[in-house]
C-alpha cells in the first residue's frame, strides 16, 4: 500500500466529483468544481493518469527492457480494458433489470444504451470495439486507448524524450485544426472525449510530472507559474459562472481553437486545467494536515482509482434510478452523495484488505494441506 | 397559399406539405409560427439547407424498422419536395436516453464542426425521466438557445413525445411545460410534439403510433413527427417571407 500522496489525493478528488457529475440533476452538482470553472474533473484525471505513468516509467520500470516494459504497459491497458467491458455489460444488465421489473421500457434508452436492445448484433461489435460507449461511461474507452498508446509515450520518452511532447502537440493542432475524431459505431457520430486531443493533457501530465525537460522548468518556475495562474483560474471562474461561450461565427478558422470544446479539450479548456494544477499543485501538504482523515480518505480512493472508478459509474447510475423512482429530492440526493461515497471507501478499502491478507498469508508459510482437494 | 421561400422562383410557390390521414392534425396543435432568418437566406440564395438533427432516441430513431425510416430522413425527403429545387441535408446526431445537459455540449461541437443553417434540437423526455429539476433543464435550454441566436443559427425545439403512461407524470408535465414557456418567451419554434401525438390518440384510437413498449415511436409514429416538423417549418418560412420588409 502506498504512502498517502499527491497524485492519489487529487486523484480521489477527481473520482468523488465524477462520482457527483455523473447523476445528472443531483442537488450537490452545484457545488462541484465545474460550475466555477472552464475544466472538469475529466481533465484532472486524465492529466494525473498521465503523472502516475511517469511514476511507473521512472520507478518501478525503470530498470525494464524495452520489449517488458511494452508488454507490462499493454498489460494494465488490457486490465482496464476488460474492467470497461465488465462495468458496461453491468450497467446495461441493471438498465435491463430496471426496466423490467419497473415495467418502465424507457429506462432501456439511457445513456446511448438503446442500441445494445435495438440492434444488439452490431451493438455488441461496436461495445467490444469501444466505438459504442454509453453516455457517463466514456472516461474509461478513452483511457484505454492512452493505456494502448503508453508504450509509445515511454519509448519516445526513453530514446527521443525531445520528440515526445512535439509529437503530442502535432497530434492535438492537427485534430482541432480539422476537427478529426474517431467515429462511433453502430450509431453514428463521434467520440464523446477524442483521443486524439485528450492524449495530449495526458502526455502533458506525464511530462510535468517529471523533474527533467518540461516537469524540471516547471518546477525551477513553480511560483512564477503559479501567480500567472492566477488571473487565468479567476477568468475561468468568471466565463463558467457568466455562462459565457465565443461564438463560433464570430472567431475566426480553425474554431476550435477558440471555442469552449469539451469532446475536442479546446485550449481554453486546457490551459485552465494547467492554470488549475499550477496553483493546486503542493497544496495537498496543507490540506492533508488541515483536514487529515478525508484526505487519507481521498488517498484511499485515488490508490485504487480503477475499481472505484468502475464502482462510481455503476452507482453514478444506480442513483439516477432511484432518483428515477423516488423524485429528485435534496434529502434522497444527500443520501446517495453520503452513501455512495461511503461505498466507494468501502470498496477501496477492501481491494486493499486483500491485498494485505495476501502479502500476510505470503509471509507465513502454509501449514500442509490435510486434503488433497482443498 | 404559401409564399415562395425562392425570391426568383415567387411565382411558384411551395405549399405545406399535406399530411397524410393518419397523422393529421390540426396546424394548432403543431406550433405557432415564429422566424427561421437563417433558413429563409438559404432559400432565398437557392443554397443547400444544412440541418442539424440532434436530440435522443426519437432522433436516433429507436424503435422504427430502419434507419431510413427515422424522422430526420423522412423529413429530408418531405422537405426536399415540397421546396421543390432546393437540397435538404439533414445530419442525424440523435444519441438515446441524453439529457439535454450532454445534448447541449454536443450542440456547440456540432455547430462548430458543421455549420448548420438550422439546428432541430428534439428534447426533454429523458431530463423528465432523469428528474433533473426543471429550473436547471430551462436554463440549461435558455443558454444554449442563446448562444445559437448570437451565432445566427435558426432553432427548433421538438418537445416531448405524448405517451398515455407519462401523462400523469409530473416531471414529464414540468419539462412539457418549461418548454412551452421557453420557447414563447425566446420566440423560438417550438413542434408540440404531445399535443399532436395526444389529438391523433384521442382522435384515432385504434392507430398505434408507438412501438411495442408503448414509449418509442414506430415506423407510423416517426412519418407523423417528420411531418409535423415539416409542416412547421414551412408554415413559419411561408410567415417570414409573407411578413413586410423593413430598411
Amino acid at each position: 500500500m502506498r504512502a498517502p500522496n499527491e497524485i492519489d489525493f487529487w486523484r480521489g478528488f477527481a473520482l468523488v466529483t465524477i462520482f457527483v457529475n455523473h447523476i445528472p440533476g443531483i442537488y450537490f452538482e452545484r457545488f462541484t468544481y465545474r460550475n466555477v470553472s472552464l475544466s472538469d474533473s475529466a481533465e484532472l484525471f486524465v492529466f494525473l493518469a498521465g503523472c502516475s505513468m511517469r511514476i511507473l516509467v521512472d520507478g518501478a520500470a525503470r530498470a525494464l527492457p524495452a520489449q517488458w516494459l511494452v508488454f507490462r504497459l499493454e498489460a494494465r491497458a488490457f486490465n482496464v480494458y476488460v474492467a470497461q467491458m465488465v462495468v458496461t455489460e453491468m450497467a446495461i444488465a441493471l438498465l435491463a433489470a430496471t426496466a423490467f421489473f419497473l415495467d418502465a421500457p424507457y429506462l432501456l434508452d439511457w445513456h446511448n444504451a438503446s442500441a445494445v436492445f435495438n440492434d444488439p448484433v452490431r451493438a455488441h461489435i461496436g461495445l467490444v470495439l469501444l466505438t459504442h460507449q454509453l453516455g457517463y461511461f466514456n472516461i474509461l474507452p478513452l483511457y484505454v486507448v492512452l493505456l494502448f498508446i503508453a508504450p509509445i509515450v515511454a519509448l519516445l520518452h526513453r530514446h527521443a524524450k525531445a520528440l515526445l511532447p512535439f509529437v503530442s502537440f502535432i497530434i492535438y493542432a492537427f485534430a482541432l485544426i480539422f476537427g478529426v475524431n474517431l467515429p462511433t459505431w453502430p450509431v453514428e457520430g463521434t467520440w464523446f472525449l477524442n483521443p486524439l486531443t485528450w492524449q495530449f493533457i495526458y502526455v502533458l501530465g506525464f511530462l510535468l510530472a517529471g523533474t527533467d525537460g518540461i516537469g524540471g522548468f516547471a518546477r525551477r518556475h513553480r511560483s512564477v507559474l503559479s501567480r500567472l495562474a492566477i488571473p487565468v483560474v479567476l477568468l475561468g471562474a468568471i466565463i463558467a459562472f457568466s455562462d459565457f461561450s465565443p461564438d463560433p461565427v464570430d472567431v475566426p478558422e480553425p474554431k476550435l481553437l477558440f471555442t469552449f470544446d469539451k469532446t475536442f479539450l479546446s485550449p481554453a479548456r486546457l490551459i485552465h486545467s494547467l492554470a488549475l494544477t499550477a496553483i493546486f499543485a503542493r497544496t495537498y501538504k496543507i490540506i492533508a494536515a488541515w483536514i487529515p482523515r478525508p484526505s487519507e480518505f481521498l488517498c484511499l480512493l485515488g490508490r485504487n482509482s480503477l475499481i472505484v472508478f468502475c464502482a462510481l459509474s455503476l452507482l453514478s447510475l444506480m442513483g439516477q434510478i432511484l432518483r428515477f423512482i423516488f423524485g429528485g429530492h435534496v434529502a434522497l440526493d444527500a443520501l446517495i452523495v453520503i452513501l455512495g461515497i461511503l461505498l466507494l471507501g468501502f470498496i477501496a478499502w477492501t481491494a486493499e484488505w486483500r491485498d494485505r491478507l495476501r502479502a500476510k498469508l505470503a509471509s507465513k508459510p502454509l501449514s500442509p494441506p490435510h486434503s488433497a482437494a482443498f | 397559399m404559401i409564399a415562395a421561400p425562392r425570391a426568383e422562383d415567387a411565382s411558384a410557390p411551395p405549399a405545406a406539405p399535406p399530411m397524410s390521414p393518419p397523422c393529421d392534425v390540426p396546424a394548432t396543435d403543431i406550433a405557432a409560427p415564429a422566424t427561421l432568418p437563417n433558413v429563409t437566406q438559404a432559400l432565398q440564395k437557392g443554397e443547400k439547407v444544412r440541418i442539424l438533427a440532434i436530440g435522443s432516441s426519437s432522433t436516433l430513431g429507436s424503435g422504427a424498422s430502419s434507419k431510413s425510416r427515422s424522422y430526420p430522413s423522412q423529413l429530408e425527403s418531405i422537405l426536399e419536395h415540397a421546396l421543390k429545387g432546393v437540397e435538404v441535408v439533414i445530419l442525424n446526431r440523435g444519441v438515446a436516453g441524453e439529457v439535454a445537459e450532454t445534448t447541449a455540449e454536443r450542440i456547440k461541437s456540432e455547430v462548430a464542426l458543421r455549420k448548420p443553417d438550422l439546428v432541430l434540437w428534439q428534447l426533454g423526455t429523458n431530463d423528465a425521466l432523469a428528474r433533473i429539476p426543471p429550473q436547471d433543464f430551462e436554463r440549461t435550454v435558455r443558454s444554449t438557445l442563446r448562444w445559437l441566436k448570437e451565432n445566427q443559427i435558426d432553432v427548433v425545439l421538438v418537445g416531448v413525445q405524448y405517451t398515455s403512461r407519462l401523462s400523469r407524470d409530473p416531471n414529464y408535465i414540468a419539462i412539457r411545460d418549461s418548454l412551452q414557456k421557453i420557447a414563447a418567451e425566446e420566440n423560438i419554434l417550438y413542434v408540440r410534439r404531445y399535443d399532436a401525438m395526444r389529438f391523433i390518440a384521442q382522435t384515432r384510437a385504434n392507430l398505434q403510433l408507438m412501438a411495442g413498449d408503448n414509449f418509442h415511436l414506430n415506423d407510423l409514429g416517426y412519418q407523423c413527427m417528420a411531418e409535423h416538423v415539416a409542416h412547421a417549418l414551412i408554415v413559419s418560412l411561408f410567415v417570414k417571407r409573407m411578413r413586410p420588409i423593413h430598411n
